[in-house]
């Protein structure tokens, strides 16, 4: 008896992100109705960009990697009570420190990959410390410094790669990038592995070593939240630091422990894109993907499985932007459109449904 | 010498926006709602007032309708944030995104060019070189602080903000002075919009203005006078990276860096002497604990 109500609440909890989701499709229905497109058009060229081939099918798991581990590192910081906005800034710099790993480092190559996973790992937790300190010691809201430390960070690689790091031979008219990452640092695909399941993944679609990173980094997550006592007192700091408090955990420690870490998960962002589909680094690697994965870990509920199926959700989202730009004449930014209205309408609807279990769960209690 | 003049009146043409933006803030959480959709705000402010001057040929329709599109979109956040009673950062992050979408997506249909309006030409006329809308920034500087500090409605809008609980039960309607509190911040994104560029919308014009008045606000410790003031020290360090870039022998990449770096070393050396709002960030519910 007692479980199954156990599963009603788990059920309504579940609420919010379906209903957000349902929400914002039929939102952006009527938008595609008041700019004068037919719905079917529309629904067509979504269709042909997801799901109508396993090529396309395969896109949106690739995209999905980069996703999820933004989305990862952005719950792993919401649980401890830290908002980590500067994911952006931690993956231009992670990715960075990585690819300077993969190119001046010489070593065989199955050292060499972890070498340079470590690197960016590094290089995020390194860019996350400097306003987890300011929050820790000083009491600087997190918020504000990582924003302008996203900003510091992109001005910090274009010098960077335009200057010391430039590997553009002089006379030649590429765009600024780093000198290329040496072949044992590169990560091969895993698209032969699917291959052989049956699955016919072109080449062009990048199913690479970075989805076993993503993995394990989704399993460490899992494990270090529900299983160790670090992960336990980071729920406990980030469901009420009063009582955390009490219980003697010390809040500063966990904090800034969970704030390094998801700078570190973050420096994992730009894995897909620096070693295996360009082989080098350069600050025009695809941003915004921080801010995708505040969306991500909101609709993912700041859990590694939720996280799991709303970077997938995410990644269909932002494919779908591009089908109907190029086969319709709705314009690509409705997806931030929809991505902004579907976070507001999951956290109305989830404190709504927060408050209705609270009054289900006193009357249970009287 | 020329030089100095020029360089004191541009330092308030850009140091206006932010200011504008930051005395906003200060309305907002004085009310107890820490608003994070500035930036957003001031994107969609942006693009109002570009489109209203060139549908109505007039700069000052332009700035109506920025105002109200700037109070709408604030509507959402005070809706959100407290009726709803939802993290107010989530609720800011949420309307930024969706703010960004509806700019591009308001400019692809309208101007059929998704990242840049139209040229508009209505605009305010200029005094010594300068737009004559910033030197408004003096007089509202003045209203602000006299309503806050002493009319009744802003010794409420404060009440709240410090002890909503207090002021409920000497009936202060908590969530009315908050809505008042997040709508004039809406509203003075409208203003800042007057002061940054009017000829032109373009997508990332805004470059985190609306963040680095937060930090304007903090600095200015919640107080208009301080925020303008704050917000003149951040303007005139942009106005010296615009002005000076190429004369400096370092890196333009490290000039470009200075406003954010400035913003956090002055947030770092600010916090411990100055106090927020008791009740700035908290969800306000009756009758809950």
């Amino acid at each position: 008896m007692k479980g199954l109500k156990l599963n009603k609440y788990k059920l309504l909890e579940l609420f919010a992100p379906v209903f957000g989701f349902i929400v914002s499709l039929l939102i952006l229905l009527l938008v595609v109705m008041l700019v004068g497109e037919r719905p079917g058009k529309v629904f067509a060229a979504i269709y042909k960009f997801t799901f109508s081939t396993t090529s396309r099918l395969a896109t949106v798991f690739s995209i999905a990697i980069p996703l999820f581990l933004a989305g990862l590192a952005v719950a792993f910081a919401f649980r401890a009570g830290v908002f980590n906005i500067g994911v952006e800034g931690q993956y231009f710099i992670g990715g960075m420190v990585g690819a300077m790993a993969g190119i001046y480092l010489k070593m065989p190559s199955f050292l060499h990959i972890p070498m340079v996973v470590l690197a960016s790992m590094a290089g995020g937790a390194l860019w996350a410390a400097v306003p987890a300190i300011l929050k820790i010691r000083k009491g600087v809201h997190e918020v504000i410094t990582t924003i302008m430390f996203n900003s510091i960070a992109l001005a910090l690689v274009n010098y960077l790669v335009n200057g010391p790091l430039s590997g553009v031979e002089p006379g030649t008219n590429l765009e600024a990038q780093t000198r290329h990452i040496r072949d044992t640092a590169m990560f091969g695909t895993l698209n032969h592995v699917f291959r052989a399941l049956g699955l016919n993944i072109p080449d062009h679609v990048y199913l690479d070593y970075s989805l076993i990173v993503a993995i394990i980094m989704g399993f460490c997550v899992w494990f270090l939240l529900f299983r160790l006592r670090y992960g336990f007192e980071v729920r406990a700091v980030g469901t009420s630091t009063d009582v955390a408090k009490y219980a003697g955990v010390r809040i500063g420690r966990v904090q800034i422990g969970a704030f390094l870490f998801s700078g570190a998960l973050a420096g994992l962002v730009g894995l897909q894109e620096i070693f295996a589909i360009r082989g080098f680094y350069t600050f025009e690697i695809a941003s915004g993907i921080g801010f995708d994965g505040i969306a991500i870990a909101l609709i993912g509920r700041n859990s590694p499985i939720g996280v799991v199926f709303s970077s997938i959700m995410f990644a269909f989202l932002k494919q779908a932007g591009y089908g109907l730009q190029l086969y319709t004449s709705v314009p690509n930014s409705v997806i931030y459109v929809i991505t902004g209205l579907m976070i507001l309408i999951i956290v109305v609807s989830n404190e709504v449904v927060m408050r209705y279990i609270r009054s289900l769960r006193k009357k249970e209690a009287v | 010498m020329e030089m100095f003049f020029d360089f004191i009146l541009k330092g308030l043409e850009m140091s206006s926006p932010i200011a504008f933006a930051a005395i906003g803030a200060v309305f907002s959480e004085r009310s107890g709602v820490v608003n994070i959709a500035l930036e957003g705000i001031m994107i969609i402010t942006c693009f109002f007032i570009v489109w209203g001057a060139i549908v109505f040929q007039s700069i000052m329709m332009g700035l109506l309708v920025a105002v109200l599109a700037g109070m709408l979109i604030a509507l959402i956040h005070a809706v959100v944030s407290v009726t709803f009673r939802v993290d107010q950062i989530v609720s800011g992050v949420g309307l930024n995104i969706l703010a960004f979408g509806i700019a591009r997506f308001l400019s692809q249909k309208i101007f059929a060019q998704e990242a840049q309006s139209e040229i508009n030409a209505f605009l305010f006329p200029q005094v010594m070189g300068i737009s004559v809308f910033v030197f408004a920034l003096i007089p509202i500087t003045a209203i602000a602080w006299f309503v806050l500090y002493k009319t009744v409605f802003g010794m409420r809008l404060r009440s709240v903000g410090e002890n909503p609980d207090a002021a409920d039960t000497l009936g202060v309607n908590v969530f009315w002075m908050r809505y008042a509190g997040v709508l004039i911040s809406g509203g003075m994104c409208g203003l800042a919009a007057a002061t940054l560029y009017p000829s032109q919308w373009v997508s990332g014009m805004t470059s985190g203005r609306g963040y680095i008045a937060l930090a304007a606000m903090i600095f200015g410790r919640w107080h208009p006078v301080g925020a303008v003031l704050a917000a003149l020290l951040f303007g005139y360090a942009d106005t010296f990276r615009i002005m000076f870039e190429t004369r400096i022998p370092i890196p333009g990449q490290f000039v470009q860096m200075l406003p954010y770096i400035l913003a956090v070393v002055v947030l770092a050396g600010m916090v411990g002497r100055s106090r927020a709002p008791a009740a700035d960030g908290l969800p306000y519910g009756k009758g809950e604990e």
